[in-house]
């Protein structure tokens, strides 16, 4: 272990350009995964939130939920691969995929955390079910969508680095490479870019949903 | 506003409005339990309010007035009866529309506020029967709505307050708000469940003093569920007393207005019952 951290010291930053373009790119997966993943879960939270939709809906959806949720995204990473081919798309449908199975799950719980009176007095007043999404539920949960769904862009960042291991893109895609080829002084950068890069997400994460209380 | 002093000024233009008003809500033979194997929380044979009237229904907890409330604003469905509001009859399991319910206004005892949205917002979004169910999803009202909502917030005094978010509000000022979103429905009944019983006595008489000043001007017909009988006393023209879901007193029956039966928040009698009176 110590022969192998220590072989990535210095850091080789001949590779800058490399790791500016493969960060880039993870973070574009890792983006587009979740605004996917985001517009697909938003109508099936409603769909799957027990005070907005019958039973004979919300459970079903429910369970397509859970099922998204129970395979292995690097298994989703695989078939993608195999289906699309190698690059940063397979690794976007894997993580939309994976990803709706728990912002799905998260939105529906948020909408049903929604206070029933507000959404009781919406509807005395006429309002229809869309207006009562729109007025009463996602006023009254918005930060709770937001803090979800930055809370699955952080997820995300660190996923599509496993998924670059399969082959489909980014900064992992690079790590493997290096690593199989045993450059770790090459290693080290990237690691060290990705450390940057997952802290200021999470720092600027923080910083939004502390304004949106 | 001092609630007695205006009250025989005006009983004489009431009484000629009276004579040839119709019947805001008119119930009958009307049944209502929660579940089939659930006792009967409602069982009224005969009630009529007229338009424009001023009602308190009063009784002991689990007496059925909230459920009645409910009955009226539709939230809940009767098992057998007829209930005619505002000229429309609706049979057990007959849906109201959104334009019908925009008519009837809600007052909750818990104020049922939008917490996170400001006090204009929280008044504009009573016009939703008014405004494309479409044009809602981007949030869009017509001028005529906005005006509506500002001359509704000023009708209870909050212009001060218009931008600011509902959860930073005393409970009087809530309750204003709410009073100010039923406002903007334009309803031709205003049903107000418990409107004070989180407030204190202070603001308790500032809202039913607004209430009843808000009835006046509007011409609406405004029926509080109250527990206290001296409140439903200053403010109602007309008390109606319920028990277990029966409707055991009605002061426009009664010679003395102001005689209101202890017995009915006793649970040592059990015989009171109203005399069969059908009009």
């Amino acid at each position: 272990m110590v022969d192998f951290i220590g072989r990535m010291f210095p850091p080789n930053t001949a590779v800058a350009k490399t790791v500016l373009a493969s960060t880039l790119e993870t973070l574009q997966m890792a983006f587009a995964g979740t605004v996917i993943s985001a517009l697909v879960s938003f109508p099936l939270g409603l769909l799957g939130a027990e005070n907005l939709s019958p039973s004979w809906v919300h459970q079903p959806v429910k369970g397509f939920l859970s099922i998204l949720r129970a395979i292995p995204i690097i298994l989703l990473a695989l078939m993608f691969v195999s289906t699309v081919g190698l690059g940063p798309f397979p690794g976007v449908l894997a993580l939309a995929v994976h990803s709706t199975g728990m912002l799905g799950k998260f939105y529906a719980e948020a909408f049903e955390n929604a206070s029933s009176g507000p959404l009781e007095a919406l509807e005395s007043s006429g309002a229809n079910w869309i207006q009562k999404v729109r007025f009463g539920v996602l006023t009254q949960v918005a930060p709770d969508l937001v803090r979800d769904t930055l809370f699955r862009f952080e997820l995300n960042l660190r996923e599509s680095l496993i998924l670059g291991l399969v082959g489909a893109g980014g900064i992992g895609f690079y790590i493997q490479l290096y690593i199989r080829s045993f450059q770790y002084d090459k290693v080290a950068t990237l690691t060290i870019v990705l450390l940057v890069i997952v802290v200021l997400v999470e720092q600027l994460s923080v910083a939004i949903r502390k304004r949106l209380r | 506003m001092e609630l007695s002093s205006n009250v025989e000024d005006k009983s004489n233009l009431r009484e000629i409005g009276k004579a040839q008003a119709e019947n805001a809500i008119s119930i009958r033979d009307v049944k209502f339990r929660y579940t089939n194997r659930s006792p009967y929380v409602l069982n009224i044979e005969n009630l009529r309010i007229q338009k424009g009237e001023r009602v308190s229904i009063i009784g002991p907890s689990g007496a059925g007035k909230t459920t009645l409330m409910r009955l009226i604003n539709g939230v809940i469905e009767h098992e057998s009866g007829e209930v005619k509001i505002l000229g429309k009859t609706f049979d057990g399991g007959s849906k109201k529309s959104r334009g019908f319910r925009r008519r009837i206004g809600f007052i909750y005892q818990n104020f049922n506020l939008i917490d996170r949205a400001s006090v204009f917002e929280n008044v504009l979004w009573g016009r939703v029967a008014y405004i494309n169910p479409l044009f809602s999803l981007i949030g869009r009202f017509c001028e005529r709505d906005k005006q509506a909502a500002l001359s509704a917030i000023d009708e209870v005094n909050l212009t001060q307050h218009m931008n600011q978010r509902t959860d930073t509000l005393s409970g009087g000022q809530m309750q204003r708000v709410a009073i100010a979103r039923v406002l903007v429905q334009e309803p031709e009944i205003i049903l107000a469940d418990e409107p004070v019983s989180n407030l204190d006595p202070a603001l308790t008489d500032d809202i039913l003093n607004l209430l009843a000043e808000v009835s006046e001007n509007h011409k609406v017909t405004l029926i509080m569920n109250l527990h206290q009988t001296d409140l439903a006393q200053r403010s109602a023209e007309r008390i109606i007393g319920l028990r277990s879901g029966e409707i055991v007193y009605d002061s426009s029956q009664e010679r003395l207005f102001n005689h209101v039966p202890k017995s009915l928040f006793d649970p040592e009698v059990t015989s009171l019952k109203m005399p069969k009176n059908r009009n």
